[in-house]
């Protein structure tokens, strides 16, 4: 007999406990003098003797209870080796079939199906299977069954994937599948193409003791395959117009080089243009088209190149959208509006992701007019605007706009102005000497995330010798302070809109931070963050989980902001996405374009969806290597009436959850104890009687 | 009980309010101290010298044949002669003093109680014209005191400061106390006679067959008899140190029976013997046991 968890015997020095006690005490009783024992010791001997036994009787009958119930939490089991015999030697049989993409090599995936069929035929009348086919997840068919029309069913109806080869999910689920089985052997047939790329997510799957792995390698010895791994867009605008090249990059991962390759770029599902490429072995080469001219809305395409074995790889999909404008109004002086503003419409001028259309003006010229449109406003050290210009620019805010207030010597914030700003605004500080610079900086914002990383460029370096101090309100967050503790940008959210106070000069009077490389970028951050701006992503990998309500853009420039939305995919099955955009996920798991349209009818658009091409990488792995960290052991080797069988070696854990002999011990334990109250309620009566 | 504000040496064991209850039945004590100490004179002791040995005054009842009429020619006043003959009976204690007398569960030890006794008889004995003598003993004689008509303060005193300290014995300290006694007289002995009926007869028998007239004071503590005890202890024997865990609410029964089997033998053995027994328990008051005893043994004295 064994134990599963033997440390509770520990329990048992539990036992000694009331022993030592009563010991003790007896020891530590008063000792009663008396004038002579002569009388004590004339009493029969067997008194005594009888009184012990009936209480050792008791003492023995709560050990043994106690001892019961200790042994029962210790869990034990017997290491019967008839089990097996018992059980017939039926096997639990799982096929693992692989339908990666990677699967499509050549003819790769109609062998990988044969060989999981034959697997299912070779079962025995008493063995039972599981199916599982998987490619970065895994779905089980039939579980535990012998029924072999349908397992063979779902082996045949089983298609090939647009994911990668993960291994991990599908070992697990097959190790549930054994852990819950009793029978003697447990197989396990991984029909792949053993890819390494997959064998990582396999770490810390382990099967049960005594499990056989027989992996079926589909892998071809000699590989070739060429890939288009991705494409860059260069936009450039011409006679007003936004032009797009497109540049795309090869991947050669064959042994032998590749020359005079086509590759064409489709646009909306046209031709445009064919280019040919040399690709050295292992090695990657680019192609670039020809400008195409963009229209207001994104186009869908694709790279293609010549099919090789494994097509999934040998196109690329995108979704080239035009190049987003953010609008910026910059309000300045009346009369040196644009001269001060300078260095911010100098700034904002460079940039094509996206691309800043400025207009400056005065504050005598600031109208409910000139904000329509704008995505962002900047107050660039000026009063701030009076009555009916004054409520548009709060509405403007909160509507979903962007304010900059940049100080300067004549920004002071007059009582009557808009409530637009994050505090009181206060007189001009100066330092001398070397000035100050920023200390705080909150590099977790999207404004300054971008200077996080090292060598990003050093936001402190820029001196500050004016600055207007700002004391917030409990609503602002400080994003960045002065060295001495003032504030120096400063958010505030007022309705959808944001303000953004900057406590200097966006010139170079205040402060020499327009004379740093930072400064471009800093102020780019500081627009886009104030305009919401997302770029729009030009394609997605399968598998990916999307949350459409962050693709604003795409949904805004389609005019499905508020729709109901369906998604119909590359095969044409329309996938619903749940109420309202906003809210709405769509699992992409196939490559190709995915339309997404209101459910009313009406507008649509594309998302473009390529597969994962790490999958691409057809290196393998020897099966062998797979099989020993998974069973300990070398794979077995494939043999006509399946795999080679050997009894299983039932662990400790399986030996215990069978036998449950805990649960005849704590019935024992129980019956024990009730048998104690009986005694000792019987024991105590008498005696109650015979005193 | 004990007279702290007494000058006497050893009053405190004369305890007035048991002298005074004794007093009070004057007309039986005094037929009962008479006829006591008178029969013990009648057989043994008729013949013996008839020295003069003071004068005390007349008392109404008094015989007047004893009346010294020489003294009333000079003084006109009676007195009676009194004679050493009539007066000088031997009496004597054996007291036992080894450490099982010690014990007391109620204040007052069974040492205590048998001072108490002893000083209560000697005086009265003293009163009546009597010797006494004390003999103390444990393992071995411990004090001696011979028998004289003056001897009361010396008994007293000797009483007042013994102690009880070694363990006991009986046969062998009787024996040479039997030695003492050369003359015949009333020997009491009190002592808690922890040995066999047998052992304690074969002990006492020499002092009877000296010619004694032997009284044994059985003297026992309340816990000894009913053994009161409840919790499971440890039982240490005062005298050998001994010690036995003992379960008294399972032995009382059984010690209740064997102790009064012991008394019971002791009375009939001493019965036989001619050894007058009495019981005290050290919570009967000391005059009652006292009266009891007297009573008893007019009676027998009667009977004689």
């Amino acid at each position: 007999m064994s134990f599963l968890s033997p440390l509770f015997f520990l329990g048992l020095v539990t036992l000694a406990v009331p022993v030592i006690i009563h010991m003790i005490q007896r020891e530590r009783k008063e000792v009663i003098e008396f004038p002579s024992l002569m009388f004590i010791r004339k009493v029969p001997f067997r008194s005594f003797r009888r009184q012990r036994i009936r209480n050792w009787f008791l003492l023995i009958l709560r050990c043994l209870a106690v001892a019961l119930l200790l042994a029962a939490f210790a869990r034990p089991f017997f290491r019967v080796p008839a089990l097996a015999a018992i059980a017939g030697g039926a096997r639990e049989v799982v096929v693992l079939l692989d339908r990666s993409y990677s699967m499509g090599y050549g003819d790769r995936w109609d062998r990988a199906k044969s060989a999981a069929l034959a697997a299912i035929d070779d079962l025995g009348p008493e063995d039972v299977a599981t199916t599982i086919v998987f490619d970065s997840g895994a779905a089980a068919g039939p579980r535990s069954t012998t029924d072999r029309v349908s397992l063979s069913a779902f082996l045949r109806d089983a298609e090939l994937g647009s994911g990668t080869t993960r291994y991990g999910p599908a070992l697990k689920l097959a190790e549930g599948v054994f852990e819950s089985s009793d029978l003697p052997r447990l197989e396990a047939v991984l029909v792949s193409d053993f890819q390494r790329s997959g064998v990582e997510s396999a770490t810390g799957v382990r099967f049960p003791a005594g499990t056989i792995l027989t992996p079926i390698p589909i892998a071809d010895s000699q590989t070739e395959n060429v890939s288009v791994v991705g494409v860059l867009f260069d936009r450039e605008y011409f006679s007003g117009r936004e032009r797009v090249s497109v540049t795309a990059r090869l991947t050669n991962r064959g042994d032998d080089a590749v020359a005079s390759l086509p590759v064409t770029l489709e646009i909306d599902g046209r031709e445009l243009e064919r280019l040919t490429a040399d690709v050295p072995a292992r090695g990657s080469a680019t192609v670039t088209f020809s400008p195409v001219t963009m229209d207001d809305r994104p186009v869908a395409g694709a790279v293609r190149t010549r099919e090789d074995n494994l097509a999934t790889d040998d196109v690329f999909y995108f979704v080239a959208s035009p190049g987003q404008v953010v609008n910026v109004l910059v309000v300045g002086n009346e009369r040196d509006a644009t001269e001060d503003a300078l260095y911010v419409s100098r700034a904002l001028a460079i940039g094509t992701s996206p691309a800043f259309a400025v207009e400056t003006v005065g504050l005598d010229a600031l109208s409910v007019e000139s904000m329509t449109g704008r995505h962002v406003v900047v107050l660039n050290d000026t009063r701030p605007p009076m009555g009916p210009e004054a409520a548009a620019l709060e509405q403007f805010v909160r509507e979903g706009g962007g304010l900059l207030v940049v100080s300067g010597e004549r920004s002071a914030w007059a009582a009557g102005g808009p409530d637009l700003l994050p505090g009181v605004v206060g007189s001009p500080v100066d330092r001398t000497g070397r000035g100050g610079s920023l200390g705080f900086v909150d590099y977790s914002h999207p404004v300054f995330e971008l200077f996080s990383a090292p060598r990003s460029g050093d936001v402190r370096s820029a001196r500050f010798f004016r600055y207007r101090p700002l004391e917030p309100v409990d609503s602002a967050v400080v994003l960045a302070r002065f060295d001495d503790g003032n504030p120096a940008l400063v958010e505030r959210r007022i309705g959808e809109g944001r303000v953004l106070f900057w406590a200097s000069t966006l010139d170079n009077f205040w402060n020499d931070l327009a004379l740093k490389p930072v400064y471009l970028p800093f102020l780019h951050r500081v627009v886009e963050h104030l305009a919401e701006y997302a770029p729009p992503t030009p394609w997605f990998s399968a598998g990916q989980v999307l949350d459409l309500s962050e693709q604003r853009g795409l949904l805004a420039g389609a005019g499905l902001t508020e729709a109901d939305l369906i998604a119909i995919s590359p095969s044409g099955e329309q996938v619903p996405v749940s109420q309202g955009a906003r809210s709405g996920f769509l699992t992409v798991a196939e490559q190709g374009f995915y339309e997404i349209r209101d459910a009313r009818g009406g507008a649509t658009f594309s998302l473009a969806v390529n597969v994962d091409l790490s999958e691409s990488d057809l290196t393998t792995v020897d099966p062998d290597e797979l099989a020993a960290s998974l069973t300990g052991r070398l794979a077995a080797q494939p043999t006509e009436g399946g795999a080679a069988g050997v009894g299983r070696e039932f662990s400790p854990t399986d030996l215990e959850r069978r036998q449950d002999a805990w649960w005849y011990l704590l019935v024992g334990a129980f019956g024990l104890f009730v048998a104690e109250t009986v005694v000792s309620n019987r024991l105590s009566r008498t005696v109650v009687q015979v005193d | 009980m004990a007279d702290t504000t007494s000058n006497v040496v050893g009053a405190r064991f004369v305890d007035p309010k048991v002298l005074a209850r004794i007093g009070s039945l004057e007309l039986l004590a005094r037929t009962v101290v008479d006829g006591f100490i008178n029969g013990l004179h009648k057989a043994p002791y008729l013949g013996v010298s008839v020295n003069f040995a003071e004068h005390r005054g007349y008392m109404p009842g008094d015989d007047i044949r004893f009346i010294d009429w020489r003294v009333f020619a000079r003084t006109d006043r009676f007195y009676v002669k009194q004679f050493e003959a009539d007066t000088n009976a031997n009496f004597s204690v054996i007291f036992d003093i080894s450490r099982s007398m010690s014990f007391g569960s109620k204040g007052i030890s069974k040492l205590d109680y048998g001072r108490y006794l002893a000083a209560c008889l000697t005086y009265f004995c003293t009163k009546q014209r009597d010797r006494v003598g004390l003999v103390t003993f444990d393992e071995d004689i411990v004090t001696r005191v011979p028998p004289s008509a003056k001897h009361l303060d010396v008994i007293l005193h000797e009483l007042d400061r013994i102690e009880a300290g070694r363990p006991g014995s009986l046969a062998g300290p009787l024996f040479k106390a039997t030695e003492f006694f050369k003359r015949r007289g009333v020997i009491v002995v009190i002592s808690d006679f922890y040995h066999e009926p047998s052992q304690v007869l074969d002990a006492l028998k020499p002092l009877r067959y000296a010619g004694n007239d032997v009284i044994v004071f059985h003297v026992l503590d309340p816990a000894e008899v009913d053994f009161p005890y409840d919790a499971a202890s440890s039982f240490e024997d005062l005298e050998t140190g001994r010690k036995i865990p003992v379960v008294p609410e399972k032995l009382r029964e059984q010690y209740r029976q064997l102790v009064q089997e012991h008394i019971t033998a002791l009375t009939q053995q001493c019965s036989e013997n001619r050894i007058d027994y009495a019981l005290f328990n050290t919570a009967t008051p000391l005059d009652h046991a006292l009266f009891k005893f007297l009573a008893m043994r007019h009676k027998m004295t009667k009977s004689r």
